[in-house]
């Protein structure tokens, strides 16, 4: 599965993002802004249940703390991306992978990270083969097929090693 | 407060599948990383889900023994930067940290 190219409006800015509009520039609509604001961040709602849920239950988190971790994700996000799309060039290759990914991790000192994901890139792909042989398979038999495997890691057990 | 409930149902009904986090937002972010990333397989946002989670986590784990030293259990940004300043692997965050503005309305000084 392959994405083609979309627009890209790249920001090579990196570490100094506002959390506000837009901030600089041209004097930016500031309702366009927002909008931008929140394509670039993962929803505040899911970043602060994963925090959540490895603190202690009585544990409290501030929202200013979770728009700053908000950023903090996006800049890993980026900088990882960033690395694993260097590598993709020095290579030859148009397309950022899963296993880049898990390079890059490496690469940038996420060792850790690395390990567990590889492991975990190896059972979704297994996942997925089975997935879409199920699909053929049922397509080419018109036949009540058996539900999609639905894929579902839980990294829990390897995430403490 | 926190209505976790209404959240779950969210996360699990369907828009993100089994990842906690939204693939399509995480490929807009990594689209946005450079000029020369163009092409992103499907299962590098799958990685990342998981990748990001695992970060989230780790920083939240160091910025918590801030919070702790602190004596006190609601963790701020302050803790989160702290976290961030003390971990190597994290340096990449340390401009981020020290400029983002604090979103309660009171200007940087």
């Amino acid at each position: 599965m392959v994405d083609s190219i979309g627009p890209n409006h790249s920001n090579k800015q990196r570490g100094f993002r506002s959390n506000y509009a837009v901030s600089g520039g041209g004097g930016g609509d500031e309702e366009e802004g927002a909008v931008r604001e929140q394509e670039r961040l993962l929803p505040i709602a899911n970043v602060g249940r994963i925090m959540k849920q490895i603190l202690p239950p009585n544990a409290k988190i501030s929202k200013e703390a979770k728009e700053t971790m908000q950023e903090c994700v996006s800049e890993f996000i980026s900088f990882v991306t960033g690395e694993a799309s260097d590598k993709c060039h020095r290579e030859k290759r148009k397309t950022v992978n899963g296993d880049d990914i898990c390079w890059a991790l490496g690469s940038l000192g996420f060792d850790d990270y690395g390990d567990s994901l590889k492991r975990y890139l190896i059972r979704y792909r297994e996942a997925e083969g089975e997935r879409l042989a199920n699909q053929n398979k049922a397509a080419a038999a018109e036949a009540a097929a058996p539900e999609p495997l639905h894929f579902s890691f839980d990294l829990m057990d390897k995430r403490r090693i | 407060m926190r209505q976790p409930g209404a959240y779950s149902n969210l996360l699990s009904g369907g828009k993100t599948g089994p990842h906690s986090l939204p693939l399509a937002r995480i490929k807009k972010i990594m689209k946005k990383s450079g000029e020369d990333v163009k092409m992103i397989s499907g299962e590098a946002p799958i990685v990342f889900s998981k990748a990001c989670e695992l970060f989230i986590e780790e920083l939240t784990r160091r910025a918590w023994a801030m919070t702790l030293q602190r004596k006190t259990r609601t963790m701020h940004k302050e803790d989160v930067a702290a976290a961030v300043m003390e971990t190597d692997i994290f340096d990449f965050l340390v401009g981020l940290v020290s400029h983002t503005p604090n979103p309660s309305a009171t200007p940087e000084s």
